[in-house]
């Protein structure tokens, strides 16, 4: 008995260095900000309790129902596209080919670029008069073309999304998925080679479920990169306005608005909670997708 | 065990609850302390003592044009300069003063960040200072003593005051034979001068930026910014000038707005641009053609928008009596002199800014210096006093309404209604 609780007394000290983690800067940071939410704290460190105020005036907010609308949409395709283009680009990489090293290290040389100088060269590459893309399509066209990539609601999302194929995440997916590819059981191919199977048959029926449960694992981890990570992409390309015409205000940017350029630190807790709820929906939405969509080998 | 874990999570959440629920009213002291400091420590030797000041401009390179390598001199005390990158200038003060940061000892405030320092205690009143300083604030433009006046103590002096005026390519204006603008100039000669230059791929005018805006709008006739509720004040003027711009935009006398930041009037490539009085010293010798200044032009009424920032003394400073010492040098003639000739900026005394330093050597193109003046004279400081996320809001949905997004009006109510949930807070 003596023995069993001293083996307990170790195993908590070993684990306690992650416990004063988790207490400091996890679990007191989310308290801290809940209970800031609930005053009319400014920047200045002048506060105040105000009680559920912060919470009534952003539910009267045009502002702060779009930019809900924005993030929803924007973690929906953003999870979608660089979900789908990590497993194209994983396939593409597992199959038997020469130079395949180089060809992975090239693909993913983007992701360890950091996001922001990354949105800085993609707002050069899409400049109106002076863009990089604008340039090619004048020459090819033969006349002067000017499309205003960042500004027009119509071209904003493309641009955008195309962007997300480059960033970390979807490079970290790509590799993930390149891992479990390779961990597919071959009999399984032979198999159904032998029984006539196309290549898209031998996707539906045997590559993706057999890779389910890293879809799930890499969609949730899509997912919260793309509430908490889109700010540095996005605050390069469109601004803390969300430009054009607060197309791309997703709630990181307009937390960072009102926190650093309003002074509103209160209210930007309060719109912080707010993430994090749409971060736990998000999750619980996709783990109880996956119960009926993941298989997992016994 | 688990009595401990509990007992260290219930810590935790106690202190974050206690931390925050209660009114955090930054505590007086420093700022007895620093009135105490104005009555018994002005006459103390300050020299050898090392003082940080915070800034968003980088000194001169050229020694005999930094006012702080000067003031060192003058003064004794050793001068640190910490800056900030101007984007993130008025976060970062913010953040020092929440954080009772005393690593700053005199710290340049913007207008709009005056008022919330001197509320949360972060920065001094400097009345007691100034009753024994040879600085004569019944000199100050009258624009600033408005300023100062609202806040019932002087908390900061103005390290000079930069106007908005208009640019023009002197030799496209030649070319086209247009009389060159004066600083009379109506709105509608701008208008009808614009559209004549416009050709060859050259803009009549560039659009106006985050700042000449609001000079647009003030000149339509708009209050823009109103001191007793420190509310923004747009309408009519405000539809007006967008729908104005957004007609210019259409015919191409005017650029979309885009995210390229080409400056087009330094690049040859418009022929006009409204823009702040610094920009003199950064053309300078540099531009390629023939170019002068002249009043913006005037619509409804004489408007533009008078930028400073103010020295203010960190109310958590350990040196204020050092502080001050250096703010008196680089507020005096000689201080601010040096200062009018490396910035380009008229100091906000009046006798001083008379005197005419800040007509940059080196622009020897520009002729028409009385527009600095007289935009001095006309100048208000107006939207620099709202947050600037609601000045920068409001920008957007004037640029959506150029782009055909929205209309100028839902634009401008947009931009009204959005200042209104915010200011006040």
């Amino acid at each position: 008995m003596r023995r069993k609780n001293q083996d307990n007394k170790v195993a908590y000290a070993f684990i306690l260095p992650w416990i004063i983690g988790f207490l400091c800067f996890t679990l007191f940071p989310i308290i801290f900000m809940v209970q800031q939410s609930l005053t009319n704290r400014k920047l200045n460190g002048v506060s105040k309790f105000i009680g559920l105020t912060n919470y009534k005036n952003m539910f009267r907010s045009s502002v702060f129902w779009n930019s809900l609308r924005v993030t929803i949409f924007f973690t929906i395709v953003m999870v979608v596209v660089t979900t789908i283009w990590a497993i194209i680009m994983a396939l593409l990489l597992n199959s038997k080919q020469r130079f395949n090293g180089i060809f992975q290290f090239c693909y993913f040389l983007p992701s360890v670029v950091p996001t922001v100088a990354l949105a800085y060269a993609f707002r050069t590459i899409f400049g109106k008069n002076a863009g990089l893309l604008n340039n090619i399509l004048s020459m090819f066209a033969g006349r002067n073309i000017e499309v205003n990539w960042l500004y027009q609601q119509n071209t904003i999302y493309f641009v955008v999304f195309f962007i997300t194929l480059f960033t970390y995440s979807t490079g970290q997916m790509m590799l993930i998925f390149r891992s479990g590819l390779s961990d597919v059981p071959k009999e399984l191919y032979e198999a159904s080679n032998l029984d006539g199977a196309t290549f898209i048959q031998k996707f539906f029926h045997i590559t993706l479920p057999m890779i389910s449960p890293l879809i799930l694992f890499n969609a949730v981890s899509g997912c919260v990169s793309a509430l908490n990570g889109s700010f540095a992409l996005l605050y390069p390309l469109t601004s803390e306005n969300g430009d054009p015409n607060g197309s791309t205000q997703v709630l990181s940017l307009l937390i960072y608005k009102e926190a650093f350029s309003n002074m509103k630190v209160g209210y930007a807790c309060a719109l912080s909670v707010i993430l994090f709820l749409v971060a736990a929906v998000f999750g619980g939405l996709i783990f109880a997708i996956s119960k009926k969509t993941v298989y997992y080998e016994d | 065990m688990k009595k401990v874990v509990s007992f260290l999570l219930a810590a935790v959440m106690m202190t974050g609850t206690l931390a925050g629920c209660g009114e955090s009213q930054p505590s007086s002291s420093p700022q007895a302390a620093g009135s105490a400091a104005a009555s018994t420590q002005a006459s103390q030797d300050v020299s050898g003592q090392s003082i940080t000041i915070t800034t968003w401009n980088e000194p001169s390179k050229d020694d005999a044009l930094n006012m702080y390598k000067q003031a060192e001199k003058a003064t004794g005390v050793k001068v640190n300069v910490t800056v900030i990158p101007e984007s993130d200038y008025s976060s970062k003060l913010g953040q020092m003063v929440s954080t009772k940061d005393a690593s700053s000892d005199i710290m340049v405030v913007w207008e709009n960040d005056l008022k919330n320092f001197a509320e949360a205690k972060g920065i001094l009143p400097l009345d007691s200072y100034l009753k024994k300083s040879t600085i004569k604030t019944s000199d100050f433009i009258p624009a600033v003593s408005k300023l100062s006046g609202g806040m019932g103590a002087t908390y900061g002096l103005p390290w000079c005051a930069a106007t908005e005026i208009l640019y023009y390519n002197k030799d496209m204006f030649k070319a086209a034979g247009i009389p060159l603008p004066t600083n009379n100039w109506k709105y509608e000669d701008f208008k009808a001068a614009a559209k004549k230059l416009t050709k060859n791929g050259v803009y009549g005018c560039a659009l106006p930026n985050t700042q000449t805006w609001w000079a647009g709008i003030g000149g339509a006739g708009d209050k823009i910014y109103d001191p007793s509720n420190g509310q923004m004040v747009i309408g009519s003027g405000a539809v007006s000038f967008v729908k104005d711009c957004k007609e210019m935009v259409d015919a191409k006398v005017m650029p979309a707005p885009s995210s390229d930041t080409t400056d087009l009037f330094a690049a040859g490539k418009a022929a006009m641009a409204w823009q702040g009085s610094w920009n003199v010293g950064t053309y300078a010798d540099k531009l390629s053609f023939n170019w002068d200044i002249a009043s913006l032009p005037t619509n409804k009424v004489k408007y533009n928008t008078l930028h400073t920032g103010f020295y203010t003394i960190n109310a958590n400073s350990k040196k204020q009596t050092a502080a001050w010492k250096v703010i008196e040098y680089l507020m005096g003639e000689e201080g601010q002199t040096i200062n009018s000739k490396a910035s380009g900026n008229p100091s906000a005394l009046k006798t001083i800014a008379a005197k005419g330093a800040w007509k940059v050597a080196s622009a020897k193109k520009v002729t028409n210096w009385d527009a600095i003046t007289d935009s001095l004279n006309s100048g208000i400081f107006g939207y620099t006093c709202l947050p600037s996320g609601v000045t920068n809001n409001a920008v957007s949905k004037f640029n959506s309404a150029l782009l055909g997004q929205t209309t100028p009006e839902e634009a401008v109510k947009r931009a009204s209604d959005y200042a209104a949930e915010t200011i006040g807070y």
